[in-house]
């Protein structure tokens, strides 16, 4: 946890100082008026301290019960960042694909890939919740999914 | 007496309405769904629902999005006792004795205590709504910038004194939300902050893709690293109607949880979690047999469910008649309301009656509309239970997806619901919490504006803040909450909860 402390208070410490500093080029103002980069002014300086306060503790303590599975050795992240990659994509994709394609291929890859379920599985359930969630959220709620290239097919 | 009784009158009106009688037993359905379902949170569920509720007219969507949230306090239960897995963090409290009580053969009574004791202290957290309510609308109504701004620190205060993990991160967690909170055009000087001429950030962040990032989408991305292991109880679950012997010994438990869990739900920054555990430390200190906790003690399962149910109700209070909410849930509801163009605070009461009145009122209806659902629904529960997390989680991700988007038709708060879910998992991982980050985030423009009113008002000199007695009064208690070195009792605190 140390460690991990460590990087994430120096993390907030970057950000504060980035803050604080900008914040002053926005003005200060005046007590009696004060300006809009005031308040955040005050807070950057008060999460430095923070921060400096999280890297300090981190240094000296090392307290026993906040060891476990906290450190970057035990992430798994072998399934976190295809998972984030494919959300992504999906965003990318959305409006010019449309809201069924995306939502058939997120859903394929989510189970055929990442889960290595079945591909008549995975293609049959990712129809059905891509028809179903369609159902609910654009006919019933009338959300307004991007429709994309099945633009044509108003429906 | 007779106001409120008229007005109690107004609210049946309300809420009796067969379109609101509707909105209120989805909203309690889905709030007990989410309830059960591990990995999804009331917060997140409001999140990704509020886009819905866009085309339906207010009353009727603060009416559903109330009903999540009591609805996933009595949801939480029922896979805390049957699978040993909390479905939200006010029913952690539970498994204690709940799984215990299942596992020797009495998951009905655990169940069937967790509902009666919840519905007795829902009921009781709505009366007190009811009465109290009024009074502290009108006296809010004295509140000036100076009292505005103080009561808005100790809400963040509490909240971080109160969080589970360290304090100085749970701060450091507020000054991030505060700083997020600037994001955007400047009321008072209509100058840009921190945009960094990107298009989309110029109306600033959104509160509620922040809230979805930070609860739905961390939450599966930290569940895809550890699998969630169920094992479901296999028996049948009988005789959901405790015994007389039980009620005995469980009606006091409920009463001191009702009451407990109720005062520090109005205190911004508690809420159900916290009614929950302190319920628990209460109902072993009080008991006569204090060694039977932990081994299926039905005290253990009644005293906390009621705690968290009147908790729940509680923290509406200072929402609807303070504007400033207790709890992040509270937060996105008050995000919701103000969507929908309605400024929740002390002129909530005169400038919508309806809303106020109507939501209070079916919070009453919708605890015994939860009541009959839960009793002979909990073997379908139970089933929902069994949906595998393989399909369970790509669910969740495109219901956030759909729920990002929907806000404002574009990608934009996609992107920024994913960045958070990042940042969220990152949280969670380095044991920061997520709750005063938005906290923070939703009172910030506040804060600010009344800071800056405050001090314009008294030509720059900070004296107006401990000048005024309210103000004054608010500000020593989050001096206190900061300052007195009550390190032991939060140290106890942590360790029940860890344990």
């Amino acid at each position: 946890m140390e460690k991990a402390d460590r990087a994430s208070g120096l993390f907030w410490l970057v950000f504060s100082l980035f803050v604080t500093y900008k914040s002053y080029k926005l003005g200060l103002g005046i007590l009696h008026q004060p300006g809009p980069g005031f308040l955040f002014f005050w807070t950057g300086i008060v999460t430095a301290i923070l921060s400096l306060i999280i890297i300090v503790m981190s240094l000296r303590n090392r307290p026993p019960e906040e060891t476990a599975g906290s450190d970057f050795g035990s992430w798994k992240v072998a399934k976190i960042v295809p998972v984030l990659i494919s959300l992504f994509v999906y965003v990318l994709f959305m409006e010019w694909l449309g809201f069924l394609i995306v939502t058939l291929l997120l859903f394929i890859f989510l189970l055929g890939v990442i889960e290595k379920k079945r591909w008549w599985f995975a293609v049959l359930v990712s129809l059905l919740i891509t028809t179903l969630t369609y159902m609910v959220f654009e006919v019933a709620l009338q959300s307004q999914l991007p429709k994309g290239l099945l633009e044509f097919l108003r429906f | 007496m007779a106001e409120v009784l008229q007005n109690v009158g107004y609210g049946f009106q309300v809420a009796l309405q067969p379109l609101n009688l509707m909105y209120c037993f989805i909203g309690v359905l889905i709030g007990t769904l989410v309830g059960v379902l591990p990995g999804l949170g009331p917060a997140a569920a409001i999140a990704l629902l509020l886009p819905t509720t866009f085309k339906v007219n207010p009353v009727s969507a603060t009416i559903m999005l109330a009903g999540i949230y009591y609805g996933a306090m009595y949801g939480g239960s029922t896979t805390s006792i049957l699978v040993n897995i909390p479905g939200e963090a006010a029913s952690v409290v539970t498994c204690l004795d709940g799984y215990q009580m299942a596992q020797k053969g009495r998951a009905g009574p655990a169940l069937g205590i967790a509902a009666f004791g919840s519905f007795i202290a829902g009921t009781f957290a709505v009366i007190a709504l009811t009465c109290v309510g009024p009074f502290l609308s009108n006296l809010a109504l004295k509140f000036g910038p100076p009292e505005y701004f103080s009561l808005m620190i100790v809400g963040i205060t509490v909240l971080t004194y109160l969080s589970s993990g360290s304090m100085v991160k749970a701060l450091l967690m507020a000054g991030v939300g505060l700083i997020l909170s600037g994001v955007g055009m400047d009321t008072i000087s209509g100058q840009y902050r921190f945009t960094f001429n990107i298009q989309s950030l110029l109306n600033g962040v959104g509160v509620v893709p922040v809230a979805m990032g930070l609860f739905g989408i961390s939450e599966v991305l930290l569940n895809l690293e550890t699998e969630i292991k169920r094992e479901i109880l296999t028996t049948r679950v009988r005789n959901l109607f405790p015994t007389l012997k039980d009620w005995a010994v469980s009606i006091w438990s409920i009463i001191r949880g009702s009451i407990l869990g109720f005062f520090l739900g109005i205190l911004p920054g508690g809420g159900a979690v916290i009614a929950s555990f302190a319920s628990y430390a209460i109902e072993k200190k009080v008991s006569k047999h204090p060694e039977e906790f932990g081994k299926g003690a039905i005290q253990g399962v009644a005293g906390p469910e009621a705690a968290n149910n009147a908790g729940a109700g509680g923290s509406f209070i200072p929402l609807l008649t303070l504007g400033i909410p207790a709890n992040p849930v509270m937060a996105i509801l008050l995000g919701a309301l103000m969507i929908h163009g309605l400024q929740p605070g002390p002129l909530l009461m005169k400038d919508a009656p309806d809303l106020f009145w109507g939501t209070i009122v079916s919070m009453y209806i919708g605890n015994g509309m939860l009541l009959v659902l839960n009793l002979p629904l909990i073997p379908m529960w139970v089933k929902v239970l069994k949906v595998p997390y393989y399909l369970l989680y790509p669910l969740i991700l495109l219901f956030c997806l759909i729920g990002a988007y929907s806000l404002s038709n574009s990608v934009a708060d996609v992107i920024a619901m994913l960045i958070f879910g990042i940042l969220g998992f990152l949280m969670k991982r380095f044991r920061y919490e997520g709750a005063p980050l938005i906290l923070a985030l939703v009172l910030g423009q506040k804060l600010e504006t009344n800071l800056r009113r405050s001090l314009i008002m008294a030509r720059g000199d900070f004296s107006i803040f401990i000048s005024r007695p309210i103000s004054l009064g608010f500000l020593i208690t989050a001096a206190l909450l900061l300052l007195i070195p009550i390190i032991t009792q939060r140290r106890k605190l942590s360790s029940l909860r860890e344990r």
